[in-house]
């Protein structure tokens, strides 16, 4: 369970470590959003630079970046085939039955490769350089005017904070609890499939009995510091706007406007 | 017969160092030390949950290298009775009878069997014959560690191991405690290693006693020797048993001990007659 990358966070105090949480989440959505505008080499290439620039600055090591990647591996395969193979037009190379390897499908399949790959490797760098409890944060923060048409920003952005908190606790329980069972016979790595699903339920009752105790005595002892909600509330971590993240986004506005005049 | 135990675990974070020792059948052994000593990775060496990365461990004749395959390990776990720290977090069940019969079923025992071991073992640890049908979540937290002990009582183990099973429990529930793993230990002669920090306990339970500290062992030794020697212990950090504790604050006010009690049964006979002594001279 190691492995997985996702929400992980190296702690450093590189530019991008040291820019505000908030500035970082729109950018990284933003930057998603643009990868939809390329259509073509040069395009591919000016955000493929921009993604090298980012993640050098964050002075986080590529092989972490691959790392991030290969969980995903598959499903890119699996989609970048489909695209080669069904896509028509062009130049064509090889045929059989529906099956066609085309010029375009060819370059829309390299395409859609490069897409996967720069948003997960954005992404990857946003949860690297950003503590998962200070993107609960700019959530709160980010998602604010939601609150006029009623939307418990305060109270999703609590259970995020929660949620990520006990990620690591629950993975310990796990571990313990199936060592545990181990030791009363269970096998959970052996066995036809119906055994090893019935294998998954003396571990999960265990487990959902615990998170439920930890739940409620979590909320005993909030409630028990007076916590009433977010109304008023202030915050112990301050999140400030610097002149560094408006550069950034004047920096990614720039960006677009090459990516405009590149694209046909 | 004996067995021996020669573990040396070289971890990727080098949670016990070289360490090789021998436990002998049927005796009662304490693994005392600090959080982070090693202990925890030690006994789970003993099922078979881990296994050396070098060196090898034998039990009960069954042996664990770094290449074992789990497959082998099954047996093992049987003979190997693991009580987790605060073991009542395993229980699923619907009813206590069915938890503990939970691991014979997994051991192969047929449905009937199995209850019909839940049962003698629900006896074994005082269990009231009333709670037997009720679901194990509705009962106290004494009684859970109790149904949890049990279960792992089912399996027959020929070892208990008990990673500090009295943690948690009030002064009462962890005496009763105490005084069940000693009666498995003489009526049923079951071997008993036992991870606790309280020293209490090893000074009236345990004849054995190994003490850990950054993952190598520094003592193997009785717990007669390991308490006569105060200092030692405080360049340890670990601390005296009540009872020696008190004789050993006396004989530095001048009272003379041959060697220093362990239990307060030891001290009583001790003193009585010195009291004595004292009272006649008084009088």
């Amino acid at each position: 369970m190691g492995k997985l990358l996702l929400g992980r966070y190296l702690q450093g105090n590189s530019f991008v470590h040291r820019l505000d949480p908030r500035a970082k989440m729109i950018l990284c959505f933003y930057f998603v959003l643009i990868v939809f505008l390329c259509n073509n080499w040069q395009t591919y290439l000016l955000l493929s630079a921009t993604t090298l620039l980012c993640a050098v600055l964050s002075k986080i090591k590529l092989s972490y970046f691959i790392k991030g990647v290969m969980p995903l591996i598959w499903l890119i395969l699996f989609t970048v085939l489909l695209q080669v193979f069904f896509t028509r037009g062009g130049t064509v190379y090889w045929q059989f039955g529906p099956l066609t390897l085309t010029q375009f499908g060819l370059l829309n399949g390299v395409f859609v490769f490069c897409r996967f790959v720069l948003i997960i490797f954005m992404s990857t760098l946003l949860t690297l350089t950003t503590p998962p409890l200070a993107i609960a944060d700019a959530t709160e923060s980010l998602m604010a005017p939601l609150k006029k048409i009623k939307v418990p920003v305060h109270e999703i952005s609590l259970m995020l904070s929660i949620a990520l908190r006990f990620v690591p606790t629950l993975m310990d329980e796990t571990t313990k609890i199936m060592n545990a069972q181990r030791s009363r016979g269970v096998d959970f790595s052996e066995g036809s499939l119906v055994k090893r699903i019935k294998a998954v339920i003396p571990l999960l009752i265990p487990l959902f009995v615990s998170a439920l105790t930890r739940a409620e005595d979590l909320a005993t002892a909030m409630e028990a510091r007076g916590y009433r909600g977010g109304e008023g509330r202030t915050k112990y971590r301050r999140q400030i706007w610097q002149l560094k993240d408006t550069v950034s986004l004047v920096f990614f506005g720039l960006v677009t406007v090459g990516l405009i005049f590149l694209r046909n | 017969m004996s067995h021996t135990y020669q573990v040396g675990t070289p971890l990727e974070e080098v949670a016990v160092k070289e360490v090789s020792f021998e436990i002998k059948n049927q005796s009662f052994t304490a693994i005392v030390g600090h959080t982070g000593s090693g202990k925890s990775t030690l006994l789970q060496h003993l099922n078979g949950l881990l296994k050396p990365t070098s060196g090898y461990l034998t039990i009960n004749g069954h042996k664990i290298t770094p290449e074992t395959k789990n497959k082998e390990l099954g047996d093992l776990r049987q003979e190997v009775g693991f009580v987790f720290q605060f073991p009542e977090a395993q229980l699923f069940e619907e009813t206590v009878l069915k938890d503990i019969a939970f691991a014979p079923k997994n051991f192969g025992k047929s449905e009937a069997e199995a209850l019909e071991i839940a049962r003698e073992k629900a006896k074994l640890v005082k269990l009231p014959e009333a709670v037997l049908e009720r679901s194990p979540f509705e009962l106290s937290g004494g009684q859970m560690r109790r149904v949890a002990i049990a279960g792992i009582l089912a399996m027959s183990p020929k070892i208990l191991v008990l990673d500090e099973p009295t943690a948690g429990l009030d002064p009462v529930g962890r005496f009763e405690m105490m005084e069940l793993f000693k009666q498995l230990h003489q009526k049923e002669g079951l071997t008993i290693i036992l991870v606790t920090h309280q020293m209490n306990d090893v000074a009236n339970y345990a004849d054995h006693v190994l003490v850990m500290e950054e993952g190598q062992l520094i003592a193997d030794t009785t717990s007669k020797e390991l308490f006569s020697d105060p200092s030692w212990l405080k360049a340890h950090h670990l601390s005296l048993p009540q009872t020696t504790d008190f004789a050993y604050q006396l004989q530095q006010r001048g009272i003379s001990f041959e060697t220093l009690p362990l239990t307060e049964h030891e001290l009583a006979r001790f003193l009585a007659p010195k009291l004595n002594q004292r009272g006649k001279i008084d009088g």
